[in-house]
């Protein structure tokens, strides 16, 4: 076994430890160790990468040489892979990109307890990505989210307490579904590594026992799941959450922890249950169907949004919709789409945030979509990064949204006929929809103010050199987004091939 | 090795985006104190030389490419079995040499005529990055490529209508942007279906439509395609994607004006030739609902903008809705689905890319030389500057049709088209419409030439507001042009002389007024010699008919 095998068990150790470690050191100290513990990791998951490349085949870590059921069970493969370093590369971006923010959000004394919760964040996602046990992925579901209701309540006033309050509550009810499902699960397979309840599972559909059981199963995790990552008529929790938290907890929120939780389905359907399985229980066409009308609904609500954060929010219910609607398409090709569209949306929807919160920076701190008049002059760079975040959006070729959009549509033209033109309907409705809104933002912050107005309000224009950390964060994202619309094919072919050996 | 051709794309968006950073960062260098200082003589000369030498050795490189045979090369692959795909035919030929033609002489104008809208550096950046793409839109080979420049063309001519800042021209801008977006998407989800149906997305003369698989789906393939119609003709001001153009057009500077409305409009003819007859194939279409309606809304949009310019008094504006009609005289063509339409068709993309550039090109000397910009301003205007005007007539005529000019060809093969198409009742109306309108064309162009030189009763002397320029001009039209550049100086030290002596000649210099006539020339030359592109347009006519 080589070194590099050991490192997705290092790295969610790392992110693990190091959360208990801020919290009795001093918010400075706290932050450089975050930053640091998020570059090792995203370091050693290139390392994995590379190394899952070369090897050609996924491979099973057994911690502590126990085999299980006594043991817990690592798997790494190519696709887990290369999530764990997108989302320590989206992470890492976020929190640069929302420095600025949490000095003057968040009180001095707690912020080392922001620290705390990022890291158990990230050592939860990574370990959602990981694991091959399927009570371990449970475990770091409720670590994950805990600490996202302190990413939202870290920052304290009424709003954020409220939308705290309301993810916890919601948060709980789509893990408590998923426990039940496991439970379920456990019950009929009696195991709880994924590899051992799929075989079990192949046995009990071959026979045709437990047929109605098993169904309800599969449809319990899949609802609590898209709960938990708010697929449409879940969403109730999300624009609260995203609008009102501080900048890096609503980029990491947004692009981040939903993903997981998403990530995890593909990981139930493929591993636990059988993609085959799940296509014949009919449940992915339920999912298409909230899919598609997540993608109208959250984009007709963003529409009706004046307050630009509270729209950015809402246009992740449509853009969650979209994934689902690609599970939903019930093919290799949707889930393909749905995985890279899980990357452009992270890589475009953070970038959206910050740079939309450089926006605000420049009219007076009002997130109110008038006051935003000309702000485009007023921050340059952040006006830019707004147009190329809108631009993804919309679909803009040579952004990744673009890709993205190629990819579902390419999908969908190959699947069934009765899901070839709702989807294709929905594609076209919501990137016209999507253009609506976010074009019409574009417009604003660049509609030349009135120059008294600008005055009286006290408007004043931020420059790069002001704001050098979020400036850093947002050319990146920005050469991000490019690197996916133009170089997709290697990232498309990574996808592939970490798919087959994710199966 | 074919991957020189793309030379001619890569060099001139190199050569654009050298000029913006640099620009980028001398404005970092000299702080933001003073951003917007003007440049130099000295420095303004350099830039001209810059940009000059840039587009021919890229216009010599683009006429290489597509005169020395059949090439192809795959650059890199967007997606597995779509690859980012170039290939040299025909109608690429016919467009890269026009526009590369069109674009030099436009830029020449445009070295004196930035002088005065400033920010010259920026304008010249965008203006070589666009030509580039267009070689790129030119030399596609497949859909998704031809897509893919397709919008990128659109963003990197969005700075040509922003030129002037104004709120005007952001929300003009805007709405450009809008309205090409809107009609790309439509165009998108056509792909999508075309994917699925074509053998392959590569252009095809003739097309690649796979009927076998197609049957049974072929009103869905309709309608996918009527919407590629509607949105792919946004960029070529087609009923109803068309209000944007007329708003966009006017308010760039003259020389973006004169390329946005001469050729990037011809870049939806160029999307929608393209999907008609290289991927959808014209067979599929004829016969169908969505020949005839989109017929009709060519016909309509020929009618309409004939209408609109006649009643409007903008000079600019006017010359944009007649692109509006003009265009879709091109639509026209293509729409009936027979050789000799699609003859006309192709012949009038290249006479309207010349007329409609000597036009605006024209507008600009007005603007540029007495700051008017309504047409009743424009009386007696003929006495001051007789050249310019003779051009804008010639330009007129031919646009017109009126033998033996360029337009006249055109639409003789156009009317010939729709006559002999066999498209019912079409071929009675269209021709019609295309007089009606002519005569409209007429109405609205003429008027500025007999008021211009015969304005009858009290003439207003126009405004001489850049008195040397008068002077270096008047110098030029005694004969001593070429290298006797208005050098400032020179041109100060007799200033006062000149203008006391002849202060009613406001010709432009001749760096201005040369790619005018030559413009002028062409529209008539083309119309007195025009078998070689009749021939060469018939051959690609046949080759997909």
């Amino acid at each position: 076994m080589e070194f590099v095998q050991n490192f997705p068990f290092f790295s969610i150790l790392i992110s693990l430890f190091s959360g208990p470690l801020c919290s009795v050191i001093g918010g400075k100290a706290a932050r450089r160790i975050n930053l640091a513990v998020i570059t090792v990791i995203g370091a050693m998951s290139a390392a994995v990468l590379n190394f899952t490349i070369r090897s050609g085949e996924a491979y099973v870590y057994l911690m502590g040489h126990f085999p299980a059921p006594w043991g817990n069970e690592i798997r790494v493969g190519v696709l887990e892979a290369l999530m764990a370093l997108f989302f320590c590369v989206v992470m890492f971006l976020s929190m640069i990109g929302g420095s600025l923010e949490r000095t003057l959000e968040i009180e001095t004394e707690k912020e080392n307890l922001y620290y705390v919760m990022v890291n158990l964040l990230l050592s939860s996602l990574l370990a959602l990505i990981y694991t091959n046990d399927l009570f371990t992925a449970y475990v770091f579901v409720e670590i994950n989210t805990i600490s996202a209701c302190g990413l939202i309540m870290i920052r304290q006033n009424g709003r954020t307490i409220e939308a705290a309050t309301r993810y916890m509550i919601m948060s709980l009810l789509g893990s408590g579904l998923l426990l039940l499902g496991i439970c379920f699960l456990y019950d009929m397979t009696g195991h709880l590594l994924m590899s051992n309840i799929k075989e079990q599972v192949q046995l009990l559909h071959a026979s045709g026992d437990y047929h109605i059981p098993l169904l309800v199963t599969v449809s319990l995790m899949s609802v609590g799941i898209a709960i938990k990552s708010a697929l449409y008529p879940f969403h109730a929790w999300l624009p609260d959450a995203y609008g009102y938290s501080t900048l890096s907890s609503a980029a990491i929120l947004s692009s981040l922890v939903s993903k997981g939780y998403i990530f995890l389905l593909v990981k139930i359907f493929y591993r636990v249950i059988g993609f085959d399985i799940v296509r014949d229980s009919k449940i992915v066409n339920v999912l298409f169907a909230f899919g598609v009308v997540g993608m109208i609904m959250g984009s007709v609500s963003a529409i009706k949004e004046g307050n630009i954060r509270r729209m950015i929010a809402y246009s992740s219910v449509a853009q969650i919709g979209y994934i689902y609607m690609g599970f939903g398409i019930g093919t290799t090709a949707g889930v393909i789409a749905s995985l890279y569209h899980i990357l452009s949306h992270a890589a475009t929807k953070s970038l959206l945030f910050v740079a939309g919160s450089g926006l605000t920076d420049a009219s007076g701190d009002s997130t109110s979509f008038f006051d935003l008049t000309g702000a485009g002059y007023r921050n340059k760079l952040a006006g830019v990064a707004f147009t190329v975040g809108s631009l993804s959006m919309v679909g803009f070729p040579m952004f990744s949204g673009f890709i993205s959009k190629l990819l579902f549509a390419q999908a969908a033209v190959d699947s069934v006929y009765y899901k070839l033109l709702p989807a294709l309907i929905a594609l076209a409705l919501s990137t016209i929809l999507n253009a609506v809104y976010f074009m019409k933002t574009v417009i604003r912050i660049y509609t030349p103010a009135k120059r008294e107005e600008v005055q009286r309000r006290g408007f004043r224009n931020v420059t790069v050199a002001d704001q050098k950390a979020k400036s850093v964060a947002l050319v990146c994202f920005i050469v991000l987004n490019m690197a996916l619309g133009l170089c997709s094919e290697p990232v498309v072919r990574l996808l592939r091939e970490g798919l087959e050996m994710f199966a | 090795m074919d991957a020189w051709i793309l030379l001619p794309v890569f060099l001139p968006v190199l050569a654009g985006v050298i000029l913006l950073v640099s620009l980028a960062l001398e404005k970092r260098k000299k702080g933001e104190e003073q951003p917007d200082r003007e440049p130099g003589e000295a420095e303004l000369h350099n830039l001209h030389r810059y940009v000059a030498v840039a587009l021919a050795v890229s216009g010599v490189l683009a006429l290489a490419a597509a005169f020395s045979g059949e090439h192809s090369v795959t650059l890199f692959e967007l997606l597995k079995g779509i690859p980012v795909y170039f290939h040299v035919d025909d109608i690429s030929r016919l467009f890269a040499v026009v526009i590369s033609i069109i674009w030099l002489v436009v830029a020449f104008y445009s070295f004196v005529y930035m002088k005065h809208e400033g920010k010259e550096q920026r304008f010249y950046g965008f203006y070589l990055i666009v030509y580039g793409v267009l070689m790129a839109l030119s030399f596609s080979g497949n859909l998704v490529t031809m897509y893919l420049f397709y919008e990128i063309m659109t963003l990197t001519s969005m700075p040509l209508v922003l030129h002037n800042g104004s709120r005007e021209a952001i929300m003009a801008a805007l709405k450009y942007l809008f309205y090409s977006m809107c009609g790309a998407y439509l165009g998108l989800f056509g792909i999508f279906f075309l994917y699925k149906y074509c053998d392959t997305l590569t252009f095809t003369a003739g097309g690649t439509l796979n009927l076998e698989l197609a049957q049974g789906n072929i009103t869905i393939l309709l309608i996918a395609v009527f919407g590629m119609l509607i949105g792919f003709g946004a960029k070529a001001g087609m009923l109803p994607l068309h209000a944007w153009l007329p708003a966009a057009h006017p308010v760039a500077p003259s020389p973006a004006s004169a390329v946005l409305s001469g050729v990037i409009a011809k870049a939806g003819v160029l999307a929608i030739i393209r999907v008609v007859f290289y991927v959808v194939g014209p067979d599929f279409l004829r016969g169908t609902w969505v020949q005839t309606a989109w017929m009709t809304l060519t016909l309509l949009t020929v009618f309409m903008g004939s209408m609109m310019a006649f009643r409007e008094p903008v000079f600019k504006k006017r010359l944009a809705y007649s692109t509006v009609s003009q265009v879709s005289y091109i639509l026209f063509g293509l729409s009936v689905l027979s050789p000799v339409g699609m003859t006309g068709a192709l012949l009038h993309v290249v006479f309207h890319m010349v007329i409609k550039c000597a036009l605006f090109l024209t507008a600009g000397i007005f603007i540029f030389r007495c700051g008017e910009t309504r047409v009743e301003q424009f009386r007696g205007i003929g006495k001051q500057m007789p050249k310019t005007l003779w051009c804008y007539t010639f330009a007129s005529l031919a646009l017109i049709g009126i033998p033996p000019t360029s337009g006249f060809v055109s639409k003789w093969y156009l009317a010939q088209g729709a006559l002999e198409a066999g498209v019912g009742v079409f071929g009675i109306v269209g021709p019609a419409v295309l007089l009606v309108s002519a005569l409209l064309t007429a109405g609205y162009l003429l008027p500025i030439t007999t008021s211009g030189f015969f304005p009858g009763g009290i003439v207003k002397h126009f405004g001489i507001e850049e008195k040397h320029e008068a002077g270096s001009a008047e110098e030029a039209s005694v004969g001593q042009s070429g290298q006797e550049n208005n050098s400032a100086a020179q041109a100060d030290a007799g200033k006062v002389a000149e203008t006391n002596r002849k202060a009613d000649s406001l010709e432009p210099v001749p760096e201005m007024l040369i790619p005018l006539v030559i413009l002028a020339a062409l529209a008539v030359l083309l119309g007195l010699f025009p078998n070689p592109l009749i021939n060469f347009a018939g051959r690609i006519a046949a080759s997909v008919l």
